[in-house]
């Protein structure tokens, strides 16, 4: 009873402080950026690599996948609502977490804290990715939301920079590893895995996601690369396609 | 194994809470089966530095020496443990003594943990019993329900599972692994379970289960060995099917 009955405690408002229950939103917005980790960036990132990987059947169907996408009703609002409005959320309050804690794997080197540092430093990479990904694909140079068969060839464009290769490659992987070990923490938060054993199972079944969707982005990625680089549609061809 | 070597202890040291640390060094004769804390005691009965400086015996927190207590917990070579069940002869030297960390410094390896007493008073961690006449005795716990709540129990408050959590610091004020474990174990006990939405409640609040981010040091450290990551992930489901229903109840 150091703060009711004894003498004050010479630390008294020093060191962490106890628990502020009833104040404050921070579990609303840990559990908002956990939700939105699934759905719908999660969701999100299924359709992204799903539609990606249609570039494997060659060009044209691609091509199709593209202007499918393209051709949905409320694209810029499902884009905004769904896609980016989420992902600035989750990446910059994911930053403030990481600024929050305080890694230790140096002293308390075990799986769980590798993880967890993990989480961290693949979710910045996925994060500073994305801002040049869609940068430059999305915002730069052909619109290819309006000309869908300049997209296979603006990708390949992207693929002749070897450095650009290696960026997509490691962002490939640590979005993957992002995801799978995100959908892991979730079970694991939301109480859905609260027992040892499902908590493991779960962990293998992640880790299998992680590694289906680095092997779909390694297939994409190849695809784009073995594929000779196909010409760009002028802007009368694609006009025609269009009409 | 240190045979008949003698033992180096480096300890952080700190006279008040408020004066600057520095390290002092000891040799110890190594005796069979010592441990951190019989080392302690051995630096006690003749206070002098490896230098040959006469110095004062070092304060720290002890009291039953058979990890049962939860007082002596320190960073032994950078690594929150309990100092009576540290073993010498299983330490790499020189050994590495310092307070804990995230606690503020009472004087050299004595901290002030009363933040994880501050805790379990904000999640009512007790059974209400209370009454203005004798409620009688309470029901019955089964088999199954003992050999659950038996392990979250054994907690001796030894806040070696937040020291080592990356997310218990200033910045977060996070509750800690300890005192959710204490929430499930209340609130799993079949009279305990009166103050349930209440516990449920606090943890919601600022520093709340929310803060987890599930590095899982908090069951490794543990020197009891207590399911903290499966308290954690159960109360953590409560908590949020709490929070959805009061959406709709409120």
């Amino acid at each position: 009873m150091a703060t009711t009955a004894g003498p004050a405690a010479p630390t008294q408002g020093k060191g962490v402080a106890p628990l502020r229950a009833g104040q404050g939103h921070s579990f609303l917005l840990r559990r908002l950026h956990s939700l939105t980790g699934i759905i719908p960036i999660g969701a999100f990132l299924v359709e992204h690599f799903f539609s990606n990987f249609v570039a494997t059947q060659g060009p044209s169907a691609y091509t199709k996948q593209v202007a499918l996408l393209a051709g949905l009703p409320f694209v810029f609002f499902l884009e905004l609502c769904f896609i980016w409005i989420p992902i600035a959320f989750h990446g910059l309050y994911g930053f403030y977490i990481w600024y929050r804690g305080e890694t230790n794997v140096g002293d308390y080197p075990w799986m769980g804290n590798w993880m967890y540092a993990a989480q961290r430093w693949t979710g910045a990479i996925a994060f500073f990715y994305m801002g040049y990904h869609v940068w430059h694909l999305r915002f730069y140079g052909v619109h290819i939301l309006s000309e869908p068969a300049a997209a296979f060839p603006k990708v390949q464009m992207e693929f002749q920079h070897p450095w650009i290769l290696a960026f997509y490659a490691i962002a490939v992987v640590a979005a993957s590893w992002h995801f799978a070990y995100g959908l892991w923490l979730f079970a694991a938060k939301w109480g859905i895995t609260s027992g040892d054993n499902a908590r493991r199972k779960w962990g293998y079944a992640c880790l299998a996601i992680a590694l289906i969707f680095i092997a779909a982005g390694v297939a994409t990625m190849y695809a784009f690369l073995r594929t000779p680089l196909q010409p760009m549609p002028s802007a009368a061809h694609s006009a025609v396609l269009r009409s | 194994m240190a045979d008949h070597k003698n033992v180096i202890i480096r300890i952080k040291r700190q006279a008040d809470p408020e004066s600057r640390p520095h390290w002092e060094e000891f040799e110890l004769a190594w005796k069979p089966g010592m441990n951190v804390i019989s080392s302690l005691m051995d630096i006690a009965t003749n206070p002098v530095t490896r230098g040959g400086t006469k110095t004062t015996p070092i304060t720290y927190d002890s009291n039953c020496l058979e990890e049962v207590c939860g007082s002596c917990a320190m960073l032994i070579n950078n690594r929150a443990r309990m100092a009576c069940s540290a073993l010498v002869d299983q330490l790499e030297q020189p050994i590495k003594l310092e307070p804990f960390s995230k606690f503020p410094v009472i004087r050299d390896l004595s901290v002030d943990r009363s933040v994880l007493f501050e805790n379990l008073k904000a999640v009512k961690a007790w059974v209400p019993i209370d009454g203005t006449y004798d409620l009688g005795s309470g029901p019955r716990l089964s088999m199954e329900d003992q050999e659950q709540a038996y392990p979250l129990s054994r907690c001796i408050s030894c806040c070696c599972c937040m020291e080592a959590c990356p997310q218990f610091n200033e910045s977060t004020g996070f509750v800690g692994a300890a005192t959710i474990s204490q929430v499930h174990l209340f609130n799993t006990h079949p009279t305990g379970r009166a103050l349930r939405r209440e516990r449920l409640a606090a943890l919601m609040g600022d520093g709340g289960i929310q803060e987890c981010g599930y590095a899982q040091n908090c069951v490794e450290v543990c020197p009891k060995d207590i399911p903290l990551t499966r308290s954690i992930a159960q109360v953590g489901g409560e908590v949020i099917k709490q929070a959805i229903g009061d959406l709709f109840r409120k």
